[in-house]
C-alpha cells in the first residue's frame, strides 16, 4: 500500500474504502469491491483498442445513418405522401431491440463489424429523419413565400433557406442519435465486433471496476460528441445568439 | 439609381380556378395599370384581390387568360426568372432570419449575379432611402422592430430595380401611427422612383390615400369600379362601391388634399422690437381674418402667438406669451392637418413653406367651410390632382 | 446471397418455437418447443411490465409536477439526456454483481432506464402546453391538481406517451440480456447458443422483435385512443 489514490481515498471514504482497498487481498478477487484503483492504474491500457473500435463503429454508424435519414427526409419533404410510411418504417427499425436485430441479420451478414454498423445505422434513422422533418416544417411560411416570390427556385429555397433554418433541429437529432449509438454499441461484443462492451462481458462481468471504467469512458465520449455538435451548431447558426 | 423605366401591367381576361371550387377565384379579370402608377386592389376578404396580384408573378398560376407586363406575357417566362424582375412585398414581410439585413436586401441582386461591391453599395443606398441607419445592415431581422422590418421588406423588393412592384397588405401588421408614417414615406419614395405598383389592401382609407387608381373588387375578382380615388368618392358606380367606401365620403376626401390646396387665412405679423401700436392697428383692420398676431423673425419664420399682455408693452417682446402649438406644412395631407388641429385643441395653426417661412394660417373653420362649399361638391376640383414631387 | 439457406434458417427457427428439437449439443436432450417458449415469453413480459410500472410510478408524477411548476428544467432534461447514454450491458452487469440477481433486483434497475424518457417527456409535454390555456383554467377557479389532470395532461398526451413508448422500448431491449442477471426472458435463447443451437438463436431474435413490435403497436393504439379529437385535428 502506498498508492496515493488509495491513501487519499482512505481519508475521504473512511472505513468503506480502507477495507476494500487493503493490500493483503487482491482487490479484484473480491467481487464486491466497488472500485480497485490498483487494477485501474495497471490495466488502463487495455481499454485503448476497445475504445478505438467503439469510436470507429459509432462514427461509421452515425455517418451512414445521417446520410440515409437526411436523404429520406429531403425526399419526403418534396413528396408529402411519403411522410407517414417513412416515419413508420424508421420507427419499426428503432423499436426492434438491437440485440434481436443483430441476430436476425446473422444469416445474412454474419458476425462482426458489418452487422454492427448496419443495425446501428438503422437505429439512428428515426430520430434523424424525424428531427430533420421537424426542422424543415418549422420554417415560417412567410419566409418561404417571400423566397418564392423573390424568384428563388425550389432547390435554392431548400438549400439556402430551409436547411440553414432547420439546422438546430437537425443537430439536436444528431446529438440524440450519437448518444444512444455510443450506448448501444456496447452490445456489439455479442456479435464479435469488439467495442467497450468487451470490458463489461465475459470475465469482467462480475468485476465492477472494469465495468465502471468502461462506463466512464463512454460517458466521456458522449460528452465530447455532445460538446462538439453543440459547438458546430453555434458556428452554423450565428443569427440565433441574438 | 438605374435608368430602367417601369412597365405597365395588363390583365387580359385572367382567370384562376382552384380544383374543387364551384366558381373561379378570379373570373376573367381585365384591367390595365399604366406604367409608373400605383394601382390599389381593394375589397372584402375573399374577393380575390391577393390572388389577382399573385398572378402577375405567377406565385398563383393563371388558369385561363393572360397577364402582360409591358408587352410580354408572364406565361412565356420561366417563373423564377420572372419573379426576379418583380418586387414582392407581403404582409408578414418574410425576411430571412438567418441573413443580415444587408444580405436580405441584396438577395435578388445576388441571384441576378451582381458583383459583391455593387450589391453592397446598393444595400446601403437602399437603407438610406428607406430611412434606416446604414449600421443596421449588419444586424439580423430579429433585432429590428416590426416597422423597421417592414421597411427592409420594401427595400429588398426595390433592390434589383424591378419593373413592377407587388405589395400585399404591406403595412397591415403595423400599428396605426407607424403605418401612417410608412405610407407617407412610401408615397415620398414613389414620387422619386415612379414604379408601377400593384397594391392590395382591405382598408378603403389606405386605398384612397395610396392609389393613383383604385379597383374596388368583389368575389371572383370582379371589378365594380376602377377609377381615381376622387371619382370613387364623388361618383361611386353602384351601391356596393358606395357601401364599401363608406358614408363619410366628404371627410375621406380630405385625404386627397394638401394644405396648400386650400385658401389659407392671413394673420397679422409682428416682429420683435416693433412698436405694439402698429400691431394693434393691424388687428383693428376690418378685413383681418385671424384675431391674434403672429410673432415672426427676420426671415418670417413663426415664433409664437402674441397675447393681450404682450401687446400691453411698448414694444413687441422677444418671448411671446403663447407657444406656437402645432405647425403645419404646405405639403401636409389635409386629413392629417385636421387631426393635428383637433388633437391639440387649438383654433389656429401656422402653415410654413419649405424654408420655414409663414405662408398662412389654417383653422378648423376653413376646413369645414370648404367641406360645405359647392366647390367641394363639384366634379372639377383642382385638389383632385395628385401632387407629384 | 443464396436465398435457400436463408429460408432454411428461418423455417428452422420457426419450427424451434413450436416443436421441441433434439439438440445435438447437449447430448440428445430436448430443447425448445412451445412450452419453453411460453415460459420465457412470460418471464420477459413479467420483468418488462414490472419495470415499466415502477418507472411510471416514479417518473410520471415527478415529470408532470416539475413541468407544471416549471422548475427543475436542468434536472429533467439532463436526466433525459443522460438516460439515453447509459449502456444496458453495464446496468445488467453491475446489478448482478453489486446488488444481486433475480427479478427483485433486476426490475428496479430496468425501471431506472425507463424513468429517464418518461420523466423527460412528461416534463417537456407539460411545459409545451400553451400558458394561456393554463392561465384561463386557473382563472376559472380550477385547483392546481385539477389543472394537471384535466388540462395539462390531456394536452400533453402525445409527448408523454412518446416517452412511455421510448421507455418500453429500452426496457424490452434490456430485458433481453436480463438472463445474464438471472432473470428468465427470451434472451435466454440468444445468449445460450450452446444450449439452444442456431435455431434457438434465430428463434429468440424473432420472438424478441415480435414482442417489441407488439408492445409498441399496442401503446401506439392506446395513444391514439387517449388523444383527444381536438388534438388529432391539429396534428393532422
Amino acid at each position: 500500500m502506498g498508492n496515493p489514490f488509495v491513501v487519499a481515498a482512505g481519508e475521504v471514504g473512511g472505513d468503506f474504502f480502507k477495507e476494500r482497498s487493503s493490500g493483503t487481498l487482491p482487490c479484484q478477487a473480491d467481487e464486491s469491491h466497488l472500485f480497485c484503483f490498483d487494477w485501474a492504474k495497471e490495466n488502463i491500457d487495455r481499454y485503448g483498442t476497445p475504445a478505438q473500435q467503439h469510436l470507429e463503429i459509432v462514427l461509421l454508424s452515425v455517418l451512414i445513418g445521417f446520410v440515409v435519414a437526411f436523404a429520406l427526409a429531403l425526399l419526403a419533404h418534396r413528396t408529402r405522401w411519403l411522410q407517414p410510411p417513412l416515419l413508420a418504417a424508421t420507427g419499426i427499425l428503432y423499436t426492434i431491440p438491437s440485440i434481436a436485430f443483430f441476430f436476425l441479420l446473422l444469416p445474412l451478414t454474419g458476425f462482426g463489424r458489418d452487422t454492427a454498423v448496419l443495425v446501428l445505422s438503422a437505429y439512428t434513422l428515426q430520430i434523424i429523419y424525424r428531427n430533420t422533418m421537424l426542422g424543415l416544417d418549422n420554417v415560417p411560411d412567410s419566409v418561404k413565400d417571400a423566397a418564392r416570390g423573390m424568384g428563388l427556385t425550389n432547390r435554392q429555397i431548400l438549400w439556402k433557406v430551409e436547411l440553414p433554418l432547420a439546422t438546430p433541429e437537425i443537430i439536436a437529432g444528431l446529438r440524440v442519435a450519437t448518444a444512444s449509438t455510443i450506448a448501444i454499441t456496447t452490445l456489439v461484443v455479442l456479435i464479435s465486433a469488439g467495442g467497450l462492451g468487451t470490458e463489461m462481458y465475459g470475465s469482467n462481468f462480475n468485476f465492477p471496476t472494469a465495468i465502471l471504467i468502461a462506463v466512464a469512458i463512454i460517458a466521456l465520449m458522449v460528452l465530447a460528441f455532445d460538446l462538439l455538435l453543440l459547438t458546430a451548431q453555434r458556428l452554423l447558426t450565428p443569427w440565433r445568439k441574438v | 439609381m438605374s435608368e430602367q423605366t417601369a412597365s405597365s401591367v395588363r390583365y387580359v381576361e385572367a382567370t384562376k380556378r382552384y380544383p374543387g371550387a364551384s366558381s373561379p377565384a378570379v373570373d376573367k379579370l381585365t384591367l390595365e395599370v399604366p406604367a409608373g402608377e400605383i394601382c390599389v386592389l381593394v375589397g372584402p376578404s375573399g374577393c380575390g384581390k391577393t390572388t389577382a396580384m399573385r398572378m402577375v408573378n405567377r406565385t398563383v398560376e393563371i388558369s385561363e387568360g393572360d397577364v402582360l407586363v409591358g408587352e410580354d406575357s408572364v406565361r412565356d417566362r420561366e417563373p423564377a426568372q420572372l419573379r426576379r424582375e418583380i418586387g414582392y412585398v407581403i404582409q408578414q414581410v418574410g425576411l430571412f432570419p438567418h441573413r443580415t439585413i444587408s444580405e436580405n436586401i441584396g438577395a435578388v441582386p445576388q441571384l441576378l449575379g451582381w458583383e459583391k461591391d455593387r450589391i453592397r453599395q446598393r444595400s446601403s443606398e437602399l437603407l438610406e432611402l428607406i430611412g434606416l441607419d446604414p449600421e443596421l445592415g449588419d444586424r439580423y431581422p430579429a433585432q429590428l422592430s416590426g416597422g423597421q422590418q417592414q421597411r427592409v421588406g420594401v427595400a429588398r423588393a426595390l433592390a434589383a430595380d424591378p419593373l413592377v412592384m407587388l405589395m400585399d397588405e404591406p403595412f397591415g401588421a403595423i400599428d396605426p401611427i407607424n403605418r401612417e408614417r410608412l405610407q407617407n414615406e412610401f408615397l415620398r419614395l414613389q414620387a422619386e422612383i415612379r414604379k408601377t405598383v400593384l397594391f392590395v389592401t382591405h382598408d378603403i382609407d389606405e386605398a384612397i390615400k395610396m392609389g393613383d387608381r383604385v379597383a374596388v373588387m368583389r368575389e371572383g375578382g370582379r371589378i365594380e369600379q376602377y377609377a381615381t380615388p376622387a371619382e370613387l368618392l364623388m361618383a361611386p358606380a353602384n351601391e356596393f362601391v358606395e357601401d364599401f367606401v363608406g358614408a363619410d365620403r366628404a371627410l375621406k376626401r380630405l385625404a386627397l388634399m394638401r394644405v396648400r390646396d386650400i385658401h389659407l387665412w392671413e394673420a397679422p405679423l409682428a416682429h420683435v422690437g416693433q412698436a405694439t401700436g402698429e400691431v394693434r392697428a393691424k388687428l383693428e383692420s376690418p378685413d383681418v381674418e385671424v384675431a391674434f398676431p403672429l410673432l415672426v423673425d427676420a426671415e418670417r419664420r413663426p415664433l409664437g402667438w402674441l397675447s393681450e399682455r404682450d401687446l400691453a408693452a411698448e414694444v413687441v417682446p422677444g418671448r411671446p406669451d403663447s407657444p406656437l402649438g402645432p405647425v403645419l406644412e404646405l405639403d401636409d395631407v389635409m386629413r392629417d392637418a385636421l387631426a393635428d388641429l383637433l388633437q391639440h385643441e387649438t383654433q389656429y395653426a401656422p402653415v410654413i413653406d419649405h424654408a420655414g417661412r409663414i405662408a398662412g394660417v389654417l383653422s378648423v373653420e376653413i376646413i369645414s367651410e370648404f367641406l360645405g362649399s359647392p366647390e367641394a361638391k363639384s366634379d372639377e376640383h383642382p385638389a383632385v390632382e395628385r401632387p407629384h414631387g | 446471397m443464396n436465398v435457400h439457406p436463408l429460408l432454411a434458417s428461418f423455417s428452422g427457427a420457426v419450427e424451434f418455437i413450436f416443436i421441441p428439437q433434439e439438440s445435438n449439443v447437449t447430448g440428445g436432450k430436448e430443447v425448445g418447443g412451445f412450452d419453453k417458449t411460453m415460459e420465457l415469453l412470460v418471464g420477459h413480459i413479467e420483468v418488462t411490465v414490472l419495470a415499466l410500472a415502477i418507472a411510471l410510478l416514479v417518473g410520471l408524477p415527478l415529470g408532470l409536477y416539475l413541468g407544471h411548476k416549471e422548475k427543475g428544467e436542468l434536472v429533467a432534461v439532463g436526466i433525459g439526456n443522460a438516460g439515453r447514454a447509459i449502456p444496458e450491458l453495464a446496468v445488467i452487469a453491475l446489478v448482478a454483481t453489486l446488488v444481486g440477481i433475480g427479478l427483485r433486483n433486476v426490475a428496479p434497475a430496468l425501471a431506472l432506464l425507463g424513468i429517464a424518457p418518461i420523466l423527460n417527456n412528461a416534463y417537456v409535454g407539460v411545459r409545451q402546453v400553451d400558458p394561456a390555456t393554463v392561465d384561463a383554467a386557473r382563472g376559472m377557479g380550477m385547483s392546481e391538481l385539477s389543472i394537471i389532470r384535466k388540462v395539462e395532461l390531456p394536452l400533453a398526451i402525445p409527448t408523454v406517451m412518446g416517452g412511455i413508448r421510448s421507455a418500453a422500448i429500452v426496457i424490452v431491449a434490456t430485458a433481453t440480456i436480463a438472463p445474464l442477471a438471472g432473470v428468465e426472458s427470451l434472451g435466454d435463447f440468444i445468449l445460450n447458443r450452446n444450449v439452444y443451437g442456431e435455431n434457438g438463436l434465430l428463434a429468440g431474435a424473432i420472438l424478441v422483435a415480435l414482442l417489441a413490435l407488439t408492445i409498441e403497436g399496442s401503446l401506439a393504439l392506446l395513444q391514439r385512443r387517449l388523444t383527444s379529437d381536438g388534438l388529432k385535428v391539429k396534428t393532422a
